[in-house]
């Protein structure tokens, strides 16, 4: 088990040392002799004091972890990596397990079991991972020591996901990593796979019995990727059979943007602070907008994106997150099922927005130009069809009924091609109760608090102020957090948050069977209204632009316009 | 004298803005004054001209208290350097010709930085302040009146500060945190040591300790060895805890070396595991032998690698601590080692920690048996990085309270400032 990593050696006390050696005497190389019959690995200790009685004293705390970096590791485990071969394992999961690894992070005792179909060996799959973490890394170069380290902890285990022996094989592969590497059976299954496999490959971990938790410790855990389902029927009956496997507290649906650090301050922003609370509701609130807007196309991934569209691909997930995060009422306690609880709780109080005629918008976009670049239109790119029909904007008005938020609308946008690269969530107040200065020279705008949580990340407040000289005029004016200003720091990334917390059990930044069934019930009724309406007239945004006019018109129903961002 | 200094930016490296002089407090004030309400400051990117100051950014005030010129100039680098992450009004302390007559010089500055191209510049002032004659020994009347109210006020006394002095406790009394490097101090450090966990006790003020930062790399191996649950229960059967340390003093005389790096090993974990200061370190003096290790050797000179001894309780049975010196080309003081020893139920525990280039190794042996090796990756920090990390540290740190607490009983108990002591 021994991991050695050569380097000079500084310090000039060459062997261990025996702490009851004097203060001034050699210290000699060995602890103290043991008998010639004494155990001399840890196996061989362990089964001798199998023979002891166990102490029944309740193990305590490391108390030596409180006020470190983690205040507690993650236990010793095993991480099995489904689609390991793939983009995502390449581009994200591995990268941040490294990153995980690099800093200390990770249990001595952990270990990357890789599973994929292609015929590599662990060899041969390590260098497959070195050469994509130089390109994708967030630290480059590579840390050599670390690289070293880490790559000794990757297996490489061949498996086709429809082949039972596979499997079976497997569970005793892991046995055998577990003994060998003191891993002690504690396991994070995450399928980084095609979706259309998760179900299968969650059947196969049952009849293996690798969901099998232990009472002498042991725990299972499946981390499942998005999307979680293509519509509602698709995800309960994924859920339903997940259910069968795993209990609930053992699976960790992963949507990415709740592990970025601008998500989770939004957290600390509306609870960690007293003056926000009071102005967040139907009183104070004249709307909120939230944008999700990327400047890049669809990336080679147009056979995905044919059966996505942004209603499944952003709607779905990441922008209802966003809204049940801004919406939701203070929870409990700061625990996964009391903050789960409240943000479904809003995700039910959400009408779909087709009860309402001119609620949601669709648009796709045609050729055009973006940061100075001509890009094609969407049927236009690689594996779209060329009278598409798929969405690539989404625009829709959500109303919240509930206590809170009854009246104030929730404008919601997401979108490929669009002029920039933004998400932001904007909360538009309401105007002031009386025109103390209508006859300034510029009336003051209401104040809007608009935090960013890519890129840029930060959180903006505007206020009227009165422009300095005789007259009375008022400006708006701004005062900004910008994270990078205050915390010019390393922030990790969200998928190192997300497996971290995974590895130690905490499910709060993950998403719940019925938080996402409750999504699906949102989105579902826009699909199907698609489905059965005659489409736009499609392209009907330009690459480069802010969306399709009707997107502008829905907002200016409501005598409002979109942010300008 | 105004200078409105516009050089080219570059990313993330503080460029100087604007820099004036001024005589007394109040010069200060106005000029600090002008420097925002100036309109244009302007700065060219490329050759372009453009680019205005966003704003001036404050989260805390920050006092370095620098007795000499370079440890001033050590300051205000570091402190620029931070100003990106932590952009603070900071007032640079000098003092000068203590026996002549009152005066007081300031340069007034504001240092910008550009985090990102499409990002606005970041802005904070520093004010070099040297006082000459008797306003040099009234450092509270100086610094209040330049602190923007409501922030945070850290003070940052590099060298040594005399915490007896009326001065030093007038100025930390009314400060949120002090920042040292403890390992810094003249001699073993040991007195003064008890001098600053005594103003710990006597005022509300938060410390942070340079030393102490610099150790989380060591105290992140130790913990991670109980992190293990077949060792956890030996962390409450401490035996024996022994830190080696560097010296480049071949006689080993008491006080030739810095100790208070290895006393901050000892004292975390004794505070973490809840032991109690038996008997406070002293001079092993005689030769120590198995048998005769406890018996001073009247007259003896001490030498290399006798070090110090204490004796620490867990209320079951005793702790016994040594700290020792060996001669190494490491800056002296550096911790090269932590042993511990743990015995439960007749069962062993042995762990090794040793400090490599930028890796700490430990190792555990159960029984004899090897049973863990690692090597964490734990880059040295510089300045930056311990200051930032001080500043950080917020509100008064529960762990950092109870190292220097037991550190200051381990060193022979605390010394409340005698301005802290009540009349009579």
């Amino acid at each position: 088990m021994a991991t050695r990593v050569k380097g000079k050696v500084e310090v000039p006390v060459k062997d261990p040392a025996p702490v009851d050696a004097p203060p001034d005497q050699p210290i000699p190389a060995q602890p103290s002799p043991r008998p010639k019959d004494a155990p001399k690995t840890m196996r061989e200790l362990r089964e001798y004091r199998q023979g002891k009685r166990p102490s029944r004293a309740k193990p305590t705390e490391n108390v030596l972890r409180e006020g470190l970096r983690l205040e507690r590791v993650p236990d010793p485990s095993i991480l099995v990596l489904f689609g390991a071969t793939g983009d995502l394992a390449h581009r994200k999961v591995i990268p941040a397990m490294y990153h995980l690894w690099r800093t200390n992070l990770l249990p001595h005792e952990f270990l990357v079991l890789a599973v994929g179909r292609r015929p590599y060996d662990d060899d041969k799959f390590v260098a497959e991972v070195k050469k994509s973490l130089e390109q994708y890394s967030r630290i480059l170069p590579l840390d050599e020591a670390a690289w070293n380290s880490f790559s000794e902890r990757i297996r490489y285990h061949r498996c086709d996901f429809e082949d039972q022996a596979g499997f079976d094989v497997l569970g005793g592969r892991l046995e055998e990593l577990d003994e060998e590497n003191g891993t002690r059976g504690n396991r994070l299954f995450y399928l980084a796979t095609q979706p259309s496999q998760f179900a299968d490959i969650v059947a196969q971990l049952g009849r293996v019995g690798l969901d099998h938790e232990h009472h002498d410790g042991g725990w299972r855990r499946v981390v499942i990727e998005k999307p979680f389902g293509h519509d509602l029927n698709s995800a309960v009956r994924l859920n339903r059979e997940v259910g069968k496997v795993f209990r609930e507290s053992q699976v960790y649906r992963i949507d990415h943007y709740l592990g970025k650090e601008t998500v989770r301050n939004l957290l600390v922003f509306r609870f960690g602070n007293g003056i926000f609370e009071p102005l967040w509701n139907r009183r104070y609130v004249d709307h909120v907008q939230i944008t999700v807007a990327e400047s890049i196309g669809i990336e080679n991934r147009g056979a995905f994106y044919e059966e996505t569209g942004a209603s499944r691909d952003v709607l779905q997930n990441h922008l209802l997150q966003l809204v049940s995060l801004v919406a939701m009422e203070p929870p409990a306690t700061f625990e996964a099922d009391p903050l789960r609880d409240e943000k479904v709780k809003v995700l039910r109080a959400i009408a779909s927005p087709v009860e309402q005629a001119g609620n949601v918008v669709r648009g796709q976009y045609g050729p055009g130009w973006v940061a100075a670049t001509p890009v094609p239109g969407y049927r236009e790119e690689q594996d779209v069809d060329k009278l598409s029909e798929t969405e690539t904007y989404v625009a829709a008005r959500l109303a919240i009924d509930d206590w809170r938020w009854s009246g104030v609308p929730f404008y919601v946008r997401t979108g490929k091609r669009l002029p920039k690269r933004s998400t932001e969530i904007a909360i538009q107040f309401r105007e002031v109760p009386h025109r103390l200065f209508s006859e300034a020279a510029s009336e003051p705008d209401p104040n809007l608090l608009a935090i960013r949580i890519q890129p840029d990340e930060g959180i903006m407040l505007r206020f009227g102020a009165k422009v300095p000289g005789l007259g009375m005029a008022i400006r708006p004016v701004t005062m900004d957090f910008t994270y990078g200003s205050a915390f010019n720091v390393d922030s990790p990334d969200a998928y190192e948050t997300l497996i971290l917390d995974a590895l130690q059990g905490d499910a709060s930044l993950f998403t719940r069977a019925d938080e996402v069934e409750e999504a699906w019930s949102i989105v579902d009724p826009i699909i199907d209204l698609w489905a059965t309406s005659p489409p736009p007239d499609l392209p009907n945004y330009d690459a480069g632009t802010w969306g399709p006019v009707e997107a502008e018109e829905m907002i200016e129903r409501d005598g409002r316009r979109w942010r300008r961002i | 004298m105004t200078m409105d200094v516009s050089p080219s930016i570059k990313l993330n490296e503080p460029v100087l803005r604007w820099s004036a002089r001024a005589h007394s407090i109040a010069e200060v004030e106005q000029e600090l004054a002008r420097i925002w309400a100036k309109q244009d400051l302007s700065t060219e990117m490329d050759g372009a001209p453009g680019r205005h100051i966003a704003a001036r950014t404050s989260v805390m005030n920050l006092i370095v208290i620098a007795r000499r010129p370079e440890l001033a100039e050590r300051g205000a680098a570091t402190i620029q350097a931070l100003t990106g992450r932590h952009p603070s009004r900071t007032v640079v302390v000098q003092s000068a010709d203590p026996d002549g007559p009152s005066w007081l010089d300031a340069r007034v500055e504001a240092h910008c930085i550009l985090p990102r191209e499409d990002a606005p510049e970041t802005c904070a002032e520093t004010i070099h302040l040297t006082a000459g004659g008797e306003a040099g020994r009234h450092l509270s009347a100086i610094v209040a009146p330049l602190i923007i109210h409501d922030l945070p006020v850290t003070v940052w006394w590099p060298g040594e500060p005399p915490f007896g002095s009326r001065a030093a406790y007038d100025l930390l009394s009314g400060s949120d945190r002090l920042v040292v490097d403890a390992s810094t101090w003249n001699g073993d450090g040991l007195e003064r040591l008890r001098e600053m966990a005594g103003m710990l006790e006597s005022t509300r003020l938060a410390i942070s300790d340079f030393a102490l930062i610099r150790q989380s790399r060591w105290r992140e191996a130790i913990a991670s060895i109980f992190d293990d649950s077949e060792f956890l229960p030996y962390l409450r059967s401490l035996r024996r805890i022994a830190v080696t340390y560097a010296t480049h003093d071949e006689t080993g005389a008491p006080g030739s070396t810095n100790i208070v790096k290895p006393l901050y090993h000892v004292a975390w974990l004794a505070s973490r595991v809840g032991l109690n200061v038996v008997k406070p370190l002293a001079v092993v003096a005689e030769r120590s032998t198995a048998s005769s290790r406890s018996r001073p050797v009247s007259g003896s000179r001490p030498t290399i690698a006798r070090g110090m001894a204490a004796t620490l309780s867990d209320g079951r049975g005793e702790v016994a601590v040594v700290i020792r010196p060996v001669v190494s080309p490491m800056p002296a003081g550096t911790t090269l080692r932590v042993e511990l020893l743990a015995e439960r139920r007749g069962s062993e525990l042995r762990a090794d920690v040793t400090a490599e280039a930028e890796t700490v190794h430990v190792r555990v042996w159960l029984d004899g048996v090897e049973a863990l090796e690692r090597r964490f990756l734990a880059a040295r920090r510089g300045d930056v990085d311990l200051l930032a990390e001080a500043i950080e540290a917020g509100r008064r740190d529960d762990i950092a309270i109870g190292t220097l607490r037991e550190a200051g009983e381990l060193a022979g108990g605390a010394i409340v400032p005698v301005a802290a002591r009540p009349a009579g």
